[in-house]
Order: C-alpha cells, then sequence, then structure tokens
C-alpha cells in the first residue's frame, strides 16, 4: 500500500506563469515517456519478477515516480496560475489544451492525445520488461534533455531540473 | 545497451572471459559479466563502494553518486536549491531513498547499509523537528496534535511552501 507524505520530493517553486512552457511540460506528466507511464509500468511489471533484486527495485522506483508525478505536476499548475485572458490567447500552443482543461492538470501528451496504457508493456517476461524499462528511461533522458523546448527549463527554476533525476 | 564509445576494452575483456576482478573499474564505468549469454542486452553494474556527494548535493544533482551524474548530450550542472528547513528535510529524505535502490542490487555492501540507518535516523528527527514548527506531512504526525491539522495551508503544489522561512 501507499501513504502520502504532504510535500515534493524536490521543491518547485515558479513565480512567473508560463503556459507555453506548460503546454510542453505536461507531456513529462501524461505523455508516452512521462512519469505517469513509468511508474505505471514498473508498479505493474514488478509481480513478474522472480527475483528479490528486481521485485524491491520495482517496487521502489514505482514509488518514486509516483513522487516525480506530483512534482511535474506541480510545475504544470505553477506555469499556469493567475492566467490574464490576453495571455492565453496570445499562446496557441497552450490554447487547445485551454479549451478542453482550462488550468486544470490533465494527464496528456503535448500532441494532445490522452494517457494510455498502451504506451507501455508488461509482457510476464523478465528481460522483456527489463529492456523495455532500459528504453523507456533513455527515452525520458532524449525527452528532458535533447529536444529543443525543454532547454528553456532554464526559465521556470534558476538552474535546470536534475539531469539524473528521472 | 552500450554506449558505443566507451566499450570497446570491457566488451572485448567480457567475450574472452578475463575479466575477473569486478572492483577494478574507474568509477564511471561499470562491470559486465564474464560470460554473457547470446543477444541478451547487459547494462555496466554498479560496483560496491561507489563514491557518494553531500545530501544537498545530491538532491540538487537528482543523484547519491557522481557515477551516475550523467550529463549525456547537455552538460547539466546542478540546481541551486533554496535554504529552507524543508529543502533540507528533502536532502535528507533524497539520500535516505537513493541508498535504498542502492541497496536492492548491492544488498551485502555493508558500508552503505551502515550509511542508510544513520541517514534513516536524520531524516526522522528533521522530518519531527519539521513538523513540529510548521505542521504535520504525515497522517501519523496529524493524529498526535490537539486538533485536526491535516487540510492547513500550505499544500505542495502551492507556491507559498517552498518560499523562504
Amino acid at each position: 500500500m501507499f501513504h502520502y507524505e504532504k510535500k515534493l520530493q524536490f521543491p518547485v517553486k515558479i513565480a512567473t506563469p508560463n503556459p507555453k512552457l506548460a503546454a510542453f511540460i505536461i507531456s513529462q506528466y501524461g505523455g508516452p515517456d512521462g512519469e505517469l507511464g513509468a511508474s505505471m509500468r514498473y508498479l505493474s511489471q514488478r509481480y513478474a519478477m522472480p527475483y528479490a533484486e528486481a521485485k524491491g527495485l520495482l517496487t521502489d522506483i514505482g514509488t518514486e515516480e509516483l513522487g516525480h508525478m506530483e512534482m511535474v505536476a506541480a510545475i504544470v499548475h505553477q506555469l499556469t496560475r493567475n492566467l490574464s485572458d490576453e495571455e492565453v490567447r496570445a499562446n496557441p500552443s497552450f490554447a487547445p489544451y485551454f479549451v478542453d482543461h482550462t488550468t486544470g492538470v490533465y494527464p496528456t501528451a503535448a500532441s494532445g492525445f490522452p494517457w494510455s496504457a498502451g504506451s507501455i508493456q508488461s509482457t510476464g517476461d523478465v528481460i522483456a520488461d527489463l529492456t523495455e524499462d532500459l528504453a523507456a528511461d533513455e527515452a525520458m533522458v532524449e525527452v528532458q534533455h535533447d529536444r529543443k523546448p525543454l532547454r528553456t527549463l532554464d526559465c521556470w527554476w534558476d538552474k535546470p531540473f536534475p539531469a539524473a533525476m528521472v | 545497451m552500450f554506449m558505443e564509445n566507451n566499450t570497446g576494452s570491457r566488451s572485448a575483456a567480457a567475450q574472452n572471459g578475463a575479466q575477473t576482478t569486478p572492483a577494478s573499474c574507474p568509477e564511471p564505468n561499470g562491470t559486465l559479466p564474464s560470460c554473457a549469454g547470446l543477444a541478451v542486452p547487459y547494462v555496466p553494474f554498479q560496483q560496491n563502494n561507489p563514491q557518494k556527494y553531500a545530501q544537498t548535493e545530491a538532491l540538487s544533482n537528482g543523484t547519491l553518486f557522481p557515477g551516475l551524474n550523467l550529463p549525456f548530450r547537455l552538460a547539466v550542472e546542478g540546481s541551486t536549491l533554496p535554504a529552507t528547513p524543508l529543502a533540507e528535510l528533502q536532502a535528507l529524505e533524497f539520500v535516505v531513498l537513493e541508498l535504498n535502490l542502492y541497496l536492492d542490487t548491492h544488498r551485502d555492501d555493508t558500508e552503505a547499509f551502515a550509511l542508510f540507518k544513520q541517514f534513516s535516523a536524520m531524516e526522522k528527527a528533521a522530518k519531527a523537528a519539521y513538523e513540529s514548527k510548521y505542521g504535520p506531512i504525515t497522517k501519523e504526525t496529524a493524529a498526535a496534535a490537539d486538533s485536526y491539522q491535516w487540510l492547513s495551508d500550505p499544500w505542495p503544489w502551492n507556491f507559498a511552501q517552498n518560499e523562504v522561512k
């Protein structure tokens, strides 16, 4: 079972809203390589693991990913606080999200596709599952570090998000 | 699963079974099995007693282990943490969590286990001190109070929780 602790794993404090950036970051919440997928992937795969090391790792990392989900959701929330009508209208990249969800936090990919278990796998096979985990983890690093729009992460915290906390 | 640019010597050793001393790799490099099944992916194993960051540096870099702080193609410096009691608690908790994950795959590392116990005790004390000043962050502490304060602000996603106190 899981117990909630009323705090984030890492401080999130964004003074200046930025809906354009929120439209990118939301993918780290509900996109194919996001934190929700990571958590569901690990917590679902652990039942087929025959080794104590793998049972422990998937349980503990899957739990940590739930905390990452909460951090990313907090980022999206703070990036979209107190928006003016003009700020929404002037951001064509955020406007479609706003039409459906206003400033509610919704698990969706930046492309608009809602979070889907179709982007994860749980095969019941140790090697296949762990290989999928390696691929997913690398994809997440790619998204966070190499895709251009996210390099503007400097804007929302005085330094970029920790490199290894994915 | 290997990074192409640094596997030459290791994969050669793995192929002829010559690699028998797992503790001899430099810090950013792990070991590979001396005999490996064909067509199965492997990742280099992290070795016992790896280098570790201090707690604040660990949280700001997102890992306790310099060997796992991989900048990939974009060099990233650690974040600057606010100097708040909450950030200090978060740093302690992060070390406990990282040691927990490390011990999942290195249960015989007695030095790491001693650190795990030590930081877990420090985290417990820091959490109690934080909660006595700023209110409950666990149900257990909420239940020990004189009145029901679980609903009091700030909630974690509110900007205010991370303001300097």
